[in-house]
């Protein structure tokens, strides 16, 4: 890849800003990339995220200011929602809920007390505990009324206790009031006018107050996950908007054109300027996921298992037949929600995990607490007293320690090696390179039966899927996690450590609603029935359809520039699990347009499944409607070279350094990444380094260079 | 894992912060905190002698500098026995066996029955600390609710050497 080029035109950013590490990928017209990495400053995130752009702009000879006027398209992800609401940091909420309900939300389906533990500790209840809760009880009010779970009142709504509740709550000078009865997603009646009742209090006293009903935002079944989601939007949505606003502006100063808009959970990209904004609490990790569906159906690869190791954790997602799973209700920062989220898979490790020998058994312990950004004992700055992973790698010559980040942070080798000793290899009774070695393998094959169940458990095996491995310190341990599994291919994207970032630049500019229906009908049905359930399915779809409009109108975009795809959940009746499908039609009114809906299903319910096991004698269910409108953006494109000759060129070498693996110290040839040639083979042992991250090819191994700049790994 | 002596003291004052209890409810237990702990305990009383073991937040094992005999004593400096009696023998003692008297505590008819169950507080006779509770059957004899067997505790448990001991 020419790295000096002139007339050169930037044309897409994208920003993946995790917690260890902040990083850029800019894209210019020709499809050209670059990656520039920095470490994150979660005070001032701009700080980090400009730090980073400069760093990768360098490698073009480009200074942020001539870059940043010509981009196009910038896409932001990451941590500063997440952070605001982790560290309760939010505006000062009331919630007005059903009369008897007001506990039901710090209480948190008894869940939350230990979402997001390793599972020895949510075995371990000692360890349990509630965070204080989004809304506090003393600023929670109840109203009278009841809707029954079929939309049905059962009492009327007293509208005096609503007038009491908003007197209330205004009196308590809160900065959003939150409205979230029983059922409201069937029967919104209620809800709505609590909510209108609530406005007229607040106009009547003077005050600006927002004010979020439930069913104006999140439509769905499963009321502590929609309060949640509700509560998050006037708890957190708002302040993480001026953050967004912050950087953008810092930005603009530096040149910029162009609107930030921001990774959500669902997979495509809104603006910050969106009204349902609590969907970008979680962005970083569906990055790298949304890029290798982007490479899938560019290279033509259909199922992919994404995996992607940072600092902290490992994630892992299944693309099959180019479809992502979308998950309804996650739990992120220990609350239940309901919002659409990319399916992954996340074990807390990583090579900034820590490394502990039981003092009682001996065994060695990783994390699942780590050292995140701060690298380990090999790195003293840091003040980390306990090894992790990346002291290991630092050990056995996986890493150069010199040039992490670019040189950036110098790693001292010995400084592992000592505390390696002392902590792990001396009780052990074994030499600093088999305990490492040793380490190192224990992580690889965790990872691996891990990767192996996730493909099992849908049915399927590893040798109907691509991995892909990216994340900064994916290509380090690739080999590790892939060996023996049988994959159809191992591809190492030479950008691994942009990925994320890279498809967050690759992601639609797509809105999506989700509303939820109770749809029950027989396999024999008459059509009229059938007709009436397209109906009812239809006009969730046109509530849906108008709050995507809506959004883009916000954006400038006009409905006719709006590509609409509606779509639905469905599941044989009485079975537990849903799926969601992509409507063949735009639009549902008669019989014949229900029995394309539920021939679309039974086709992916045997993609997914088995053809064997389609059950249409029970009938069907369709548990929600979707909604999702993309307008065109420029993408990222993928680098297409000529192939050049399977031997490296000289100046890609980089001289030997040891490597132990296998028991023995061997020599391992260094090449710098960015020097290869398309078409090059490298056997190993290899080592192939770059800035921003490693890739170890050891002996048994063997990559090869393609002309997208993917390496693929292979077993001789 | 090591922690500093103040973030012991948190623990042991029920200050600590909720992410170290949490990594030090998790992971194995460190190995110097014991001394540790045993530090700041010594620190809390106004006698010399040194603790042995805790028994209770005010109730210890201590080795009694003058005849080197290892004692249970509670904060208030009471001496109550030998270490391996059962010091409750030698406290004051409440039981509550009257409705009337376990109404103090608890509402009506959420009390147990005295024919059934008693309630028995043993108190420091200096300071009328209420070191123990206990709750058994009216015929039960007084609990010895714990004989340690500090000597394997210390040696084979902890790697320490074993206090003197007359």
């Amino acid at each position: 890849m020419p790295l000096d080029k002139s007339n050169r035109r930037v044309q897409v950013l994208g920003i993946d800003a995790g917690g260890t590490m902040t990083d850029t990928f800019f894209v210019d017209s020709d499809g050209e990339f670059v990656v520039g990495k920095a470490q994150s400053t979660p005070q001032n995130e701009a700080l980090g995220l400009i730090a980073s752009s400069k760093e990768g702009l360098e490698h073009w000879g480009l200074t942020l200011e001539d870059a940043l006027g010509e981009i196009q398209t910038g896409v932001y992800s990451g941590t500063a929602m997440l952070n605001r609401v982790v560290q309760r940091k939010g505006l000062r909420c009331g919630l007005i809920v059903n009369a008897g309900m007001e506990d039901f939300h710090r209480m948190g389906r008894a869940i939350q007390a230990y979402l997001g533990f390793a599972y020895e500790d949510r075995i371990h209840l000692n360890t349990h505990y509630y965070d204080a809760p989004l809304v506090p009880r003393h600023l929670t009010r109840g109203v009278m009324e009841r809707v029954d779970m079929s939309g049905t009142v059962v009492i009327p709504l007293r509208e005096e206790t609503a007038r009491q509740a908003a007197h209330d709550l205004i009196a308590q000078d809160v900065e959003g009031i939150v409205i979230s009865l029983l059922h409201s997603y069937r029967n919104p009646g209620h809800e709505r006018r609590v909510r209108d009742i609530v406005l007229e209090e607040i106009a009547a006293s003077g005050k600006t107050i927002p004010v979020f009903a439930s069913t104006d935002y999140y439509p769905v079944r499963k009321e502590t996950h929609r309060t949640n989601t509700t509560i998050l939007e006037a708890y957190a949505a708002e302040p993480s908007r001026q953050t967004l606003q912050k950087i953008t502006s810092a930005f603009k100063d530096n040149g910029s054109k162009f609107d930030f808009r921001v990774m959500a959970t669902h997979g495509g990209t809104i603006s910050w300027k969106a009204k349902e904004l609590a969907r970008t609490i979680v962005s970083g990790p569906i990055g790298g996921v949304i890029g290798a569906k982007y490479l899938g159906e560019v290279l033509g690869y259909a199922n992919i298992a994404c995996s992607d190791i940072g600092g902290t954790s490992f994630d892992v997602a299944l693309i099959t037949q180019n479809e992502l799973t979308i998950r309804n209700d996650p739990d992120m920062a220990r609350l239940v929600l309901s919002l659409p989220l990319v399916a992954m898979d996340s074990v807390g490790a990583g090579a900034g995990s820590f490394i502990r020998l039981d003092p009682y058994t001996k065994a060695i312990k990783l994390g699942p607490d780590s050292a995140g950004y701060r690298v380990g004992v090999c790195w003293e700055a840091s003040g980390i007293e306990t090894v992790t992973i990346s002291d290991c790698h630092v050990i056995l010559g996986y890493l150069n320690p010199d040039n992490f980040l670019g040189g950036q942070v110098k790693l001292d080798r010995q400084r592992a090696w000592n505390a390696m000793k002392e902590q792990i290899a001396d009780p052990l009774g074994l030499s600093v390179e088999d305990a490492a070695a040793g380490v190192i393998e224990l992580l690889d094959s965790d990872l691996r039966d891990y990767l192996r169940s996730m493909i099992s458990g849908k049915g399927s095996t590893p040798g109907n899927f691509v991995c892909f491995s990216y994340g900064g310190a994916g290509p380090v341990h690739t080999y590790g996690y892939t060996e023996g599994l049988g994959f159809e291919d191992v591809i190492v994207p030479a950008w691994a450590a942009g990925f994320s970032a890279f498809g967050c630049a690759a992601a639609d500019f797509e809105y999506r609603y989700d509303k939820s229906l109770d749809i029950n009908i027989a396999s024999d049905a008459g059509d009229e029935l059938k007709a009436a359930q397209a109906q009812t399915l239809q006009a969730a779809w046109e509530e849906l359809k108008e709050r995507v409009l809506e959004e883009f109108e916000i954006n400038g975009y006009s409905a006719d520039r709006v590509k609409l795809q509606p779509g639905f959940r469905m599941q044989y009746r009485g079975q537990l699990n849903d799926l969601e499908i992509e409507s063949p039609i735009g639009e549902a009114h008669s019989a014949a347009d229900w029995d394309k809906l539920v021939e679309a299903f039974n086709d992916t319910y045997g993609r997914v499944y088995a053809a064997s096991a389609r059950s249409p004698e029970l009938g069907y269910s369709v548990t929600g409607a979707i909604m999702r409108g993309t307008v065109p953006i420029p993408k990222p494109k993928i680098p297409k070279e000529e192939l050049q000759g399977e031997t490296p060129p000289e100046e890609a070498k980089l001289g030997t350094r040891k490597f132990y693996r296998h028991k023995t110290w061997v020599d391992a040839q260094l090449y710098r990444m960015e020097t290869l040639q398309p078409g090059n083979r490298i056997t190993g042992p290899a080592v192939i380094e770059s800035d921003a991250t490693t890739f170890v090819v050891p002996g048994g191994f063997e990559t090869w260079l393609d002309g997208h700049r993917l390496f693929h790994l292979k077993e001789v | 894992m090591a922690y500093t002596k103040a973030k012991i003291k948190d623990l042991v004052d029920g200050k600590i912060d909720r992410d170290t209890l949490h990594t030090m409810l998790s992971t194995p237990k460190d190995k110097e905190r014991f001394q540790i702990y045993l530090e700041i305990l010594q620190e809390q009383v106004d006698w010399d002698d040194p603790i042995i073991l805790p028994l209770g937040p005010k109730l210890f094992i201590v080795q009694r500098l003058s005849d080197r005999k290892w004692v249970i004593r509670s904060k208030a400096g009471y001496d109550f026995c030998d270490w391996d009696q059962n010091w409750k023998l030698h406290a004051r003692i409440r039981v509550r066996n009257t409705a009337a008297q376990m109404e103090e505590l608890y509402p009506r008819l959420m009390a147990p029955s005295p024919d059934w169950q008693v309630i028995r507080e043993y108190f420091c006779p200096l300071s009328g600390d209420l070191l123990d509770v206990e709750a058994p059957t009216p015929w039960y004899p007084v609990i010895h609710d714990f004989e340690p067997d500090i000597e394997t505790f210390y040696k084979d448990w902890l790697g320490l050497a074993v206090p003197e001991r007359a």
